[in-house]
C-alpha cells in the first residue's frame, strides 16, 4: 500500500475511533482507575470485551501468517515504562486516546497534557542518546547494551512456529482467561448491588461526583 | 438528530472499534498511538532545531522525523472524529482546569506518560489493543506495569483530592 493510502486508512480509522470514543465516553484510564477507586466497572467491561474480540481476530489471521503484528523486543523496560505511564495517566486523568479525544472536545487540560507528553518524550530521547537503553526493536537500528535484561521477541506467531500448534489455539486460551475475568467482574457487580439494595433509600444518591470526571 | 444526542454503550462502540482495528491490522498494522506521538515530537523538534536535531542520536537512529508515518494520522483522526462527535452532540465547549493542583497533576502526568511511552516503546493502546491480543510477551509485562502504576497513581490522586 502506498504511503498516502496508509495515512488515509489510518486517518479514517482514527476518525471512527475518535467519534465512537467521544460518544460512548470510553476511557482507558477510567477502566483501571474506577475499578480500583470507585468499584465501578463500566469501562473495564468494555475493555475486556474488546480484548477478547481482538485476541480471536488477531490470532486467527496470525495462524495464516496475515497482518502486521507489532515487532518489539520484550524487556524489563516495558514494566518500568508502563508503571510510570500508569501513574502519569491517572494524574493527568487521560491516557493516550482520551488526551486526543478530550482535546477534540475543547478540554484545555488535555491539550496541556499532550504538550507535556511531547516534552517528556523529547527529554527521554535526550537520555536515550546517552544510554542507548532500552534497545530499540529489531526493525529500528539502536545499539543495544544491557542486553541481559531483554527477553527477545515472542508472540502468537512465534509460539506457532515453535510448537506447531496453530496460533488460534493459544488465542482461544487467552480469550477464555479474559472471559473468566469478565465473569468475575459481573459477579462482583451483582454482590455490590446486593449489598446496596437493602439500604437503598440513602445509598442510591451517594454516587460520587468524581465518577463523571473521567 | 437523536442519534447524535444519546451516549453510546461503550461495549458496542469498542466492539465496532475492534472490528475496524482487525481490518487495520490486515492492511497496515494494529492501532497504536505512542509511535505517532513520538514522530510528532520529532517533527516539532525538527521545526525548532532544524538540521541540529540529527545530532541527537535518538532522532537519527531510532526515529527519523517523517511526515509520511501513518501512525501520526491515527492521532489526528481521533482529534478530528472527537471534534465532529462533540460538535454534532453540542458537547463542544472550552473546559479549563480551575485549580493549581489540577494543572500541576496534569503537567507531571503528561511528563510521566511521555517518558513512560519512550522507555517502554509502547503506550497503553498498544498494550491493551495490540500486544496482548497478539499474545506478545511484552503485552503481559506492560499490563503488569500499567496496573501497578494505575494503583499507585490512584493512591496519589485520592490523596490530592482529599488533602
Amino acid at each position: 500500500m502506498s504511503v498516502v493510502g496508509q495515512c488515509l486508512a489510518a486517518f479514517i480509522f482514527g476518525s471512527a475511533v475518535g467519534f465512537l470514543v467521544q460518544r460512548s465516553r470510553f476511557c482507558n484510564t477510567a477502566a483501571l482507575r474506577d475499578a480500583m477507586l470507585f468499584k465501578t466497572y463500566r469501562n473495564t467491561k468494555a475493555l475486556l470485551v474488546t480484548m477478547m474480540i481482538l485476541t480471536v481476530g488477531f490470532t486467527t489471521f496470525m495462524t495464516f501468517g496475515d497482518g502486521y503484528p507489532l515487532q518489539f523486543d520484550v524487556g524489563i523496560n516495558q514494566i518500568i515504562g508502563l508503571f510510570l505511564f500508569g501513574i502519569g495517566m491517572v494524574l493527568a486523568g487521560a491516557c493516550t486516546v482520551s488526551t486526543w479525544v478530550k482535546a477534540g472536545e475543547g478540554n484545555v487540560g488535555a491539550i496541556w497534557a499532550l504538550l507535556f507528553t511531547f516534552i517528556g518524550m523529547f527529554l527521554f530521547s535526550l537520555v536515550w542518546s546517552f544510554t542507548y537503553w532500552p534497545p530499540a526493536s529489531a526493525t529500528m537500528s539502536g545499539e543495544p547494551n544491557l542486553a541481559g535484561l531483554q527477553f527477545g521477541f515472542a508472540n502468537a506467531a512465534t509460539l506457532q512456529e515453535e510448537t506447531g500448534i496453530p496460533a488460534l489455539f493459544f488465542g482461544l486460551i487467552q480469550t477464555a482467561v479474559l472471559y473468566a475475568i469478565y465473569q468475575a467482574i459481573l459477579r462482583k457487580e451483582r454482590s455490590i448491588a446486593a449489598q446496596r439494595a437493602p439500604a437503598s433509600q440513602p445509598a442510591v444518591t451517594t454516587q460520587s461526583p468524581l465518577e463523571s470526571k473521567s | 438528530m437523536d442519534f447524535f444526542k444519546k451516549t453510546y454503550d461503550p461495549v458496542i462502540s469498542l466492539a465496532i472499534i475492534s472490528v475496524l482495528n482487525i481490518f487495520l491490522f490486515l492492511t497496515v498494522g494494529a492501532w497504536t498511538v505512542g509511535g505517532g506521538e513520538t514522530m510528532m515530537t520529532g517533527l516539532i523538534a525538527e521545526f525548532f532545531l532544524g538540521e541540529e536535531l540529527a545530532r541527537i542520536p535518538f532522532w537519527d537512529l531510532v526515529f527519523q522525523p517523517d511526515a509520511g508515518y501513518w501512525k501520526i494520522y491515527i492521532s489526528l483522526g481521533m482529534l478530528f472524529g472527537a471534534l465532529v462527535g462533540a460538535l454534532l452532540s453540542k458537547e463542544f465547549y472550552w473546559r479549563v482546569p480551575k485549580h493549581l493542583s489540577e494543572w500541576v497533576m496534569i503537567t507531571i502526568g503528561g511528563l510521566l506518560m511521555g517518558i513512560g511511552i519512550r522507555l517502554a516503546f509502547v503506550c497503553n493502546v498498544s498494550t491493551f489493543f495490540g500486544l496482548t491480543p497478539q499474545m506478545n510477551l511484552g503485552g503481559y509485562l506492560s499490563i503488569t506495569g500499567i496496573i501497578a502504576g494505575a494503583w499507585v497513581g490512584s493512591l496519589i490522586y485520592k490523596k490530592v483530592l482529599e488533602g
